[in-house]
């Protein structure tokens, strides 16, 4: 379903990706594992062909994003960021239309799948009311309905839980499952363990732009010969707060 | 085919969005309907006020050497004698009563103005005044109106105890003919003053919704959702420019709705004080039809450039800021040209962005109009158009720009 090959980008001398290749076959949740700055939400947005790569490509639902960078994104849903990024100003209802519209969907399909989403996400009370006016759950709802109104093949969510609450953050996750159990294929980036671990089908790790392992949990795990997934991650990625540690132990 | 549609969808949203929003309907709405009249009536209303001040009780004193009786009638009786609005009054101090606005004028008589009237010299009168004060150096010209015809009686007076006609001191007596008509002389003062506010109207007009469309969307998140849906960049920006160039003249078209509104409720405020008529001047309609499209050009052209500066901008505030100096380039021109006659323009002015506008303007409503002159300003217009589409088009691929926070 999505095939990425030695994908790179640079910003002017500094490549924030440095040739990733992976694979992920269809109904896979992929996990994206790194730091801060890793490259993670770069990878993404190359994925989204929000961004061209330097050079190599993918394909995304047999779709070249370099190529064919409309038919990509009419067959991707993206939610990136803890914001949910809807129009204050339009109803829950609009916003989601407005999307499906974008995504050459027929005035009658958007009402039914307004309808449908509407019922999957409990949210039929609030539909027409100004997005402005929600709670942050409410509108977090209202985000993912927008983001799969054209029943894309491939979700890209990056960094959807940063900054939420508990409650949100179980949200997301539900969220997560609905679109496997769908039958989409979701890449999703993070850098908490647990979700991962707790979502993920198979895991890539990124450092510093480039791929250092990839692979099913068990997998990575048995290479390692560790069941801890965070030791693995320290010992692929160089521990930062050995040092620190050593220094506070001088104190 | 599907580029169109997804041009009409964004633009649809995009006025949607703005309409909902109270503070732009606020700016581009009602407060453009209420400029024209409230500023005529203020004003208009302001001029009119000053001009019946200056002309109506003007007083005036004698310094104390003059203060005699003798002068008093003199003066009473002679100089201002048709001159109802003009008022002998007697103070103390004189000019300190003009520093204190007690009075307009003193009048200072030469001393032996007595003998030198009787022997058929000329003495001197003095005219004190303040010309810091508007209605002090105002009244200079009605005082000096009143000496005047006191000077032609008294040569009349002369010349008929000489057994002369007074005829002698006028060879020529000269006859003017205005051949601009009513028309003209009221169309040129719209000329002046009309074709700067349209500028600016329009340049405005779409600022508050250019701001809000590209760099009011990366503010609040919700530009890269949008730029991952399935129409093409070209596409997305052409429907925020159309959005934009609309609201460029809902300006335009609300003020003309509160001037024409103002000049039925009241039209003789409507001109600023000025007392000409404006009714019943008609521009051929070919005129006004390029005229209209030379305007949307004009508004096109700064949509294009809001819309870049928008999305060059890294946060709202810095694209409002950016919006403000944009102004100023359109106020400069409007308000260097103000004075310039329709017929005293350049033919180059109808090449320079903005000016070319303001030109055909006022060469429409000034009714000296040159099809040539018009079709220079709509072809340099419509390079403009081009130029700052290109510039929106080119920075809203650049990933650079886009992406920076």
């Amino acid at each position: 379903m999505i095939n990425v090959q030695s994908l790179s980008k640079k910003f002017g001398d500094i490549a924030a990706v440095s040739g990733i290749s992976f694979e992920v076959k269809e109904g896979e949740v992929f996990g994206l594992l790194g730091e801060n700055g890793a490259g993670k939400t770069t990878t993404l947005r190359m994925l989204a062909t929000m961004l061209k790569p330097t050079s190599g490509t993918a394909t995304m639902a047999g779709w070249d994003i370099v190529k064919e960078p409309e038919k990509v994104r009419s067959s991707i849903g993206i939610l990136f960021g803890g914001e949910t990024g809807l129009y204050d100003r339009l109803t829950c209802e609009e916003n989601i239309a407005y999307f499906g519209e974008l995504n050459d969907m027929s005035k009658t399909q958007i009402k039914e799948r307004i309808k449908e989403l509407a019922k999957v996400f409990n949210m039929e009370e609030y539909l027409k009311r100004r997005a402005g006016k929600l709670s942050k759950g409410m509108k977090q709802k209202v985000a993912f309905a927008r983001a799969i109104v054209h029943d894309p093949k491939i979700m890209l969510l990056d960094e959807p839980t940063s900054g939420l609450d508990v409650s949100a953050t179980r949200d997301v996750h539900e969220f997560i499952v609905t679109c496997k159990k769908q039958g989409k294929t979701v890449i999703f980036s993070s850098h908490s363990m647990s979700e991962v671990e707790k979502l993920c089908d198979r895991v890539a790790i990124i450092h510093k732009g480039r791929l250092v392992e990839v692979g099913t949990l068990d997998e990575i795990k048995s290479r390692h010969g560790k069941n801890d997934l965070e030791n693995i991650f320290i010992e692929l990625v160089g521990d930062r707060s050995e040092s620190w540690q050593a220094r506070m132990d001088c104190i | 085919m599907k580029a169109g549609r997804h041009v009409w969808i964004v633009f649809k949203k995009e006025v949607k969005d703005i309409v909902r929003d109270k503070k732009t309907l606020l700016t581009s709405i009602f407060v453009p309907m209420l400029l024209i009249p409230v500023l005529s009536m203020l004003v208009g209303g302001s001029i009119e006020k000053l001009n019946r001040d200056i002309s109506e009780n003007v007083t005036i004193a004698l310094t104390k050497e003059s203060d005699t009786d003798e002068i008093s009638n003199i003066v009473e009786n002679q100089i201002i004698r048709d001159y109802p609005n003009i008022k002998l009054i007697e103070v103390d101090d004189p000019i300190k009563a003009i520093n204190e606005s007690k009075v307009r004028l003193v009048l200072d008589f030469e001393k032996d103005y007595a003998s030198k009237l009787k022997e058929g010299k000329p003495f001197v009168i003095k005219l004190i005044y303040d010309k810091s004060q508007t209605k002090s150096g105002g009244s200079l010209g009605i005082l000096w109106d009143a000496i005047e015809s006191f000077n032609e009686r008294i040569v009349k007076e002369r010349l008929n105890s000489l057994g002369i006609s007074p005829e002698v001191l006028t060879p020529v007596v000269i006859e003017e003919t205005n051949i601009a008509d009513e028309e003209k002389t009221s169309a040129s003062i719209l000329a002046m003053s009309l074709p700067m506010m349209l500028v600016i109207l329009i340049a405005s007009g779409g600022v508050a919704a250019a701001t809000d469309l590209v760099a009011g969307e990366k503010e609040r998140n919700t530009f890269e959702p949008l730029l991952t849906t399935k129409p093409s960049r070209f596409s997305l920006l052409f429907g925020k420019y159309l959005a934009v160039t609309l609201f460029s003249f809902v300006s335009v078209v609300a003020t003309m709705i509160g001037a024409a509104a103002g000049f039925m409720i009241d039209p003789s405020t409507m001109v600023m004080g000025v007392g000409t008529d404006i009714t019943g001047f008609s521009i051929p309609p070919l005129a006004v039809f390029l005229a209209v499209i030379i305007s949307i050009t004009f508004g096109m052209t700064f949509s294009g450039l809001e819309i870049a500066l928008s999305t060059y901008a890294k946060s709202f505030k810095e694209a409002q800021t950016y919006m403000s100096f944009l102004l100023i380039i359109v106020m400069i021109p409007a308000f260097s040209t103000m004075l310039m006659q329709p017929n005293d323009i350049p033919a180059y002015m109808f090449l320079v962005p903005v000016m070319n506008t303001l030109a055909a303007f006022k060469i429409v409503l000034g009714g000296s109009i040159n099809y040539f002159y018009l079709l220079m300003a709509l072809g340099s217009s419509l390079v403009y158009v081009g130029i700052t589409l290109w510039l929106a088009a080119t920075l809203f691929k650049k990933e650079k720009v886009l992406f920076r926070s």
